[in-house]
């Protein structure tokens, strides 16, 4: 494996970005919050994309794995277990639940496997929601502290790790093989790729990085008036609109597609309010059926045309 | 004696139901192989159009449902030109039903905002003078309008079959279903079959959405769990097995009905998907697949 210093250096400067300023200067509550938010929708769609992008297998059942990441986390943290572990152990749950309800469903092929996953998730839900009628919430002690710097570093790192660990098995033999199951999983099988183990590991990796997700988003909100919200469909949705609108199957795609989202909704919900959505909706479509490769893909094609247009302009200067 | 029998009646009703609920969805991706993630949220348009005539000029919500299917076989026709036709270009069939997919889920984004706005995100429902009565048949109790969803959809699916397997427009889409090219060799206007097969599965998902708000109630963003219902009943009548949909959805409607004997109503739906998800693991060409 080659490393790109080039892009190490980018990464870097971006990682300071990020890093340094909670630290030098006081930074608004409406700011910490969006970009906590930001953070958490870069896990969630990295985790979408790592399944919808390079594997191509649709889950419609990301919420189950933040949800069940976020409820682990938030009961291993109200046992006083330091905040560190119990995201890594909402990680863990999530892998279990996806090894559950996982390993049935990824036997289903195509549009069957989308279904399945919507309707496990929706047990989920229905199941949670059973449980908990109550209000979720930490005790008291917990609030007298609390800071949004520790949630901004949480989220920071997790959603680094998420970018690398992407990274990494994307360019690795399981991402080889995850990218032939997507372009042609018959003919992955017949040159000896076992699909189904690597569509296994993938839905793995993607639902532990959701569980982490879940484990932020449960470090930064306290209480939960209803728990089966964080088991709602919009939890699947908006993190597949990210990845699909800034273009599954790449590493950038999903980050930009994330920034795109959370930004202009903050942006869009305040001078446009319900309507904001429409808007959303519409640039979804119009980015699937025109641009299967999101804003990243647009952006090269954009390119290659300029050079084309380029090269022909000195062509014909070359002729006069 | 009594208990089981009620149920069995409810699980009919609520069944039929889930049959009507379906029938679009399966149209669509029995013909086409599109598969419209946004049926549920048309199901709920059609709610508010009933809902709306009825309470701005007092039509009552079944003799609403011709206006209702006029309306939604327009937004239907509209749908495939717009965003469902380009789809045809893609290269394979998979790739044409994931991009539907994520086509409609933008639709849903679309939709289920516009009817927040225009409705507001209240729960609605339409109350007649005969909502809530009920007549008594050897002890089981059966709800007027529960009865009036079951005959539209009795209705509606005699309709539907007598459409497919005894006109030529029929034959032509049975043909397209089959094969899409060799039919339009043989002279059959593809596009136009797929053209009108779309009007016709909104309007179906429409006629749904005026049962639903005259028996139940519907909100605008309350479409997702319809089409979860829709789906499960798709796939267990099997794919392209449309003739099996209302059977299928008695079948699921008997099963959440019954489930609510045995562990309570707070499980009924989790339990009904839980045996689907088996069902389709086992048997994924659906429970009334006809044998090759």
């Amino acid at each position: 494996m080659s490393f790109h210093w080039k892009k190490l250096l980018i990464i870097g400067l971006l990682a300071t970005v990020f890093i340094v300023p909670p630290l030098v200067m006081e930074i608004g509550t409406a700011t910490m919050n969006l970009v906590i938010m930001l953070f958490i929708f870069i896990i969630l769609s990295q985790s979408w994309n790592l399944m919808g992008g390079y594997t191509g297998q649709i889950n419609l059942g990301l919420a189950a794995f933040f949800g069940c990441g976020l409820l682990v986390t938030h009961f291993i943290w109200k046992a006083e277990i330091p905040i560190y572990f119990a995201v890594m152990a909402g990680g863990l749950a999530a892998v279990v639940l996806a090894g559950i309800i996982g390993l049935p469903t990824l036997k289903l092929k195509g549009a069957y496997f989308a279904i399945g996953t919507f309707a496990l998730a929706e047990v989920c839900r229905i199941v949670v929601g059973n449980i908990f009628a109550r209000m979720v919430q930490m005790p008291g002690s917990y609030a007298i502290d609390y800071s949004l710097i520790p949630r901004y570093y949480l989220g920071l790192i997790v959603a680094i790790i998420t970018i690398v660990l992407v990274y990494f098995v994307t360019h690795s033999k399981v991402g080889l093989a995850m990218v032939a199951v997507r372009d042609d999983e018959q003919a992955a099988q017949v040159t000896g790729v076992n699909t189904f183990k690597y569509k296994v590991y993938t839905l793995l990796i993607s639902s532990f990085l959701a569980g982490l997700a879940g484990g932020v988003y449960a470090f930064l909100r306290l209480s939960f008036h209803n728990i089966t919200a964080v088991f709602s469909p919009i939890w699947t949705f908006e993190p597949l609109m990210a990845a699909v609108i800034g273009g599954a199957g790449t590493l950038i795609g999903p980050i930009i597609g994330s920034v795109f989202l959370v930004v202009l909704s903050e942006i869009f919900a305040l001078t446009l309010g319900e309507a904001h959505l429409i808007l959303f909706g519409l640039l979804f479509i119009l980015v699937v059926m025109y641009f299967p490769y999101g804003l990243i893909g647009s952006v090269d094609r954009i390119r290659q045309m300029i050079t084309r247009v380029g090269r022909s302009i000195s062509k014909t200067r070359q002729k006069l | 004696m009594e208990l089981v029998l009620q149920t069995i009646a409810n699980g009919i009703l609520v069944g039929a139901l889930y049959g009507l609920v379906a029938l679009g969805l399966g149209l669509l991706m029995g013909v086409m192989k599109f598969l419209n993630i946004g049926h549920g949220t048309f199901i709920i348009l059609g709610g508010y159009l009933s809902f709306w005539l009825f309470t701005l000029w007092g039509i009552d919500p079944f003799l609403s449902i011709p206006l209702v299917i006029i309306a939604m076989f327009l937004i239907g026709l509209v749908l495939y030109m717009v965003a469902l036709s380009p789809l045809l270009k893609l290269p394979n069939i998979g790739m044409r039903i994931d991009t539907s997919m994520l086509v409609t889920f933008g639709l849903i984004w679309v939709l289920d905002n516009v009817m927040t706005i225009l409705w507001t995100p209240d729960t609605r429902t339409i109350m007649t003078s005969y909502t809530g009565e009920t007549f008594k048949l050897f002890g089981t109790r059966f709800s007027i309008t529960g009865l009036g969803g079951l005959g539209v959809a009795v209705l509606v699916a005699l309709a539907l079959y007598f459409v497919l397997s005894r006109t030529y427009f029929g034959k032509h889409i049975r043909a397209a279903t089959q094969d899409a090219e060799a039919a339009s060799l043989c002279g059959i206007n593809v596009h136009r079959i797929y053209l009108l097969s779309s009007g016709i599965a909104i309007a179906l998902a429409g006629v749904a959405g005026v049962v639903i708000v005259s028996t139940y109630s519907i909100s605008s963003s309350g479409g997702i769990s319809w089409l979860l219902i829709a789906f499960v009943v798709m796939i267990l009548a099997g794919e392209g097995n449309i003739n099996a949909i209302i059977p299928a959805g008695v079948v699921f409607g008997l099963l959440e009905a019954g489930s609510v004997l045995i562990v309570g109503v707070p499980y009924r739906q989790a339990i009904a998907l839980l045996v689907f998800i088996v069902v389709l693991m086992f048997k994924p060409q659906g429970l009334f697949a006809k044998r090759e």
